[in-house]
């Protein structure tokens, strides 16, 4: 079965189009992604080993420390930040970093909520879409 | 969000340009997380060590300071990533403490309070009941809620900075009544509690919460507010936990009733064998470790005299680096009370305004650590870089002295 589309909320404006990257669990960038590479690098993460780097990443829900949003800042000074990220729970983490990668660095990567767990496991890691946060949607491409 | 007039034309750059950056952000944040409006608050906890904030971070908080932006209120600032008197004996690189020193003279240009410390309220920073504040530092901010009745989300970096430079933050989440009612209850039948054990049980509820607020019922009367930082800083650090509600501690909370709202939630035992899986999650090691550390978060001065207490006529076996970490105010207490000198003795150092999971560990020759801190081994071993040990005080400390 091939999954529709993925209706959320759009948290911070944007839209961007790429391969989706799926986790299943708590996410976040705080000693967990690499700047320099843009690779997971925490180890209870199931996407460790993999790169966000120009993807749409999905995430039920943030945890960990406050300085989540600084090593995703740092993710987009060195050009290695995901397009746009998708998750279940408001991460505030993910709000604020993208919030301020936009006003320091005037990149635009949208952030939007409500996409469940069930609803993101519909896609495979690799599949194309589409991510618009002012529709609040997620749109296979074909 | 609605902004006031005052604060439109903050947004408008009428008031300058720091509180123009500030209000861009911390309005679009508001609307992200559908605040009505934005609340005066009486103090701020931010961030400024160079491990988390990376350059970037540099770039950031010297955008605000060299912009004009002064601190509105009170504000206290998280640990360094060095030992800002003494990095070199500790083996920082030049370039690396330069960049911390950035971070430290942009945060001293604003205003901020000098402590680095993750214990501000042991510290400087000591808001009373029902004042509204905005910190950073997970394990400050359940604190803040749940012992010292104030109220904080947990602020995270950027958006920590924008709230102290407005003296502001938006009204949302545990700001509100109804966000703070507990929606699980803990149990604690267990006797005998170690060091370790405030901390496993503080990961425990970490856990086993969700996205619920937690009560916890059956603390000993003897608990010390030592024991609820390091249990507050073990369930911050293991999950979304922004407060716990202790009944008979928690001002408002006298009973698991009132922390609830009257509500009935479910009920989980904290089991031995549940802190036990704790134990065995975060402690990956049995030889002996590199370095030993104490205190994620910071020790206050009457734990670094019982550390004190339990080095005196023994010494660090070969090899073995031991760090206790604290403030700089707790230091020199600890200092002029003699119990830096017992520490030394033994082969250990006190570590003053850093912390070690804030600290470039691995930079510095570490491969393994040893310690009792949830928090710093759950960092720690999330990273995979460092291999972590998890144990209590006591038989750490007969496991690498002789």
């Amino acid at each position: 079965m091939n999954p529709g589309v993925l209706r959320g909320k759009g948290l911070v404006p944007g839209a961007a189009r790429g391969e989706a990257l799926v986790s299943g669990i708590a996410f976040t960038f705080a000693h967990g992604v690499d700047p320099s590479t843009g690779v997971v690098t925490d180890v209870r993460s199931d996407l460790r080993g993999k790169s966000v780097k120009g993807k749409i990443l999905f995430y039920p829900f943030g945890k960990g420390s406050t300085t989540a949003s600084s090593w995703f800042l740092e993710t987009v000074r060195l050009g290695n930040n995901p397009a746009a990220i998708a998750t279940e729970g408001v991460d505030l983490s993910a709000v604020i970093g993208s919030i301020m990668a936009k006003l320091v660095y005037g990149k635009e990567i949208p952030v939007i909520t409500g996409i469940t767990r069930a609803a993101a496991s519909e896609l495979k890691s690799g599949d194309v879409v589409s991510l618009d946060a002012a529709k609040g949607e997620v749109r296979p491409v074909r | 969000m609605h902004l006031d007039s005052a604060q439109e034309r903050m947004l408008r750059g009428e008031m300058g340009e720091a509180k123009q950056f500030a209000m861009e952000i911390v309005s679009k944040v508001g609307d992200a997380v559908e605040a009505d409006k934005l609340v005066p608050i009486k103090s701020a906890h931010v961030l400024a060590h160079y491990s988390s904030l990376h350059d970037a971070g540099v770039e950031v908080l010297e955008r605000f300071a060299n912009s004009g932006g002064k601190f509105a209120v009170p504000t206290s600032v998280d640990p360094a990533s060095i030992d800002l008197q003494r990095w070199r004996s500790f083996g920082i690189s030049e370039d690396y403490a330069r960049q911390q020193f950035r971070l430290c003279d942009a945060y001293a240009k604003m205003g901020g309070m000098r402590c680095w410390t993750c214990v501000q309220y042991q510290v400087c920073n000591f808001p009373k009941r029902g004042d509204t504040v905005a910190w950073a530092e997970s394990s400050a901010v359940v604190f803040a809620n749940s012992v010292l009745g104030s109220r904080s989300n947990k602020i995270t970096a950027g958006m920590d900075v924008a709230c102290a430079v407005l003296g502001l933050t938006p009204r949302f989440g545990m700001l509100l009544d109804e966000s703070r009612r507990a929606g699980v209850s803990f149990r604690l039948n267990l006797k005998g509690l170690s060091d370790l054990d405030f901390r496993s049980i503080g990961f425990f509820i970490g856990r086993n919460s969700g996205s619920r607020v937690p009560a916890l019922v059956g603390l000993p009367g003897s608990v010390t507010s030592d024991q609820i930082k390091h249990l507050g800083a073990g369930a911050a650090a293991a999950g979304p936990v922004t407060m716990i509600h202790f009944p008979g501690i928690t001002p408002g909370s006298g009973t698991v009733s009132e922390a609830t709202g009257g509500g009935s939630v479910e009920e989980i035992e904290v089991t031995r064998s549940g802190l036990g899986d704790i134990e065995s999650d975060l402690n990956q090691i049995s030889e002996l470790p590199d370095l030993v550390a104490f205190g994620v978060p910071h020790l206050s001065v009457n734990e670094l005299g019982e550390l004190a207490r339990m080095f005196e006529g023994r010494r660090l076996k070969a090899g073995i680096k031991m760090y206790a970490y604290t403030s700089s105010q707790a230091y020199d207490m600890a200092k002029r009370a003699g119990i830096s000198d017992t520490i030394e003795q033994a082969g250990g150092r006190i570590s003053q305004s850093t912390d070690a999971e804030i600290s470039p560990l691995k930079d510095l020759g570490f491969d393994t650590v040893l310690t009792n801190s949830a928090k710093l081994a759950e960092i720690v071993s999330s990273e995979g870089e460092i291999k972590v040990g998890y144990a209590s005080q006591k038989e750490i400390i007969e496991k690498v002295t002789t």
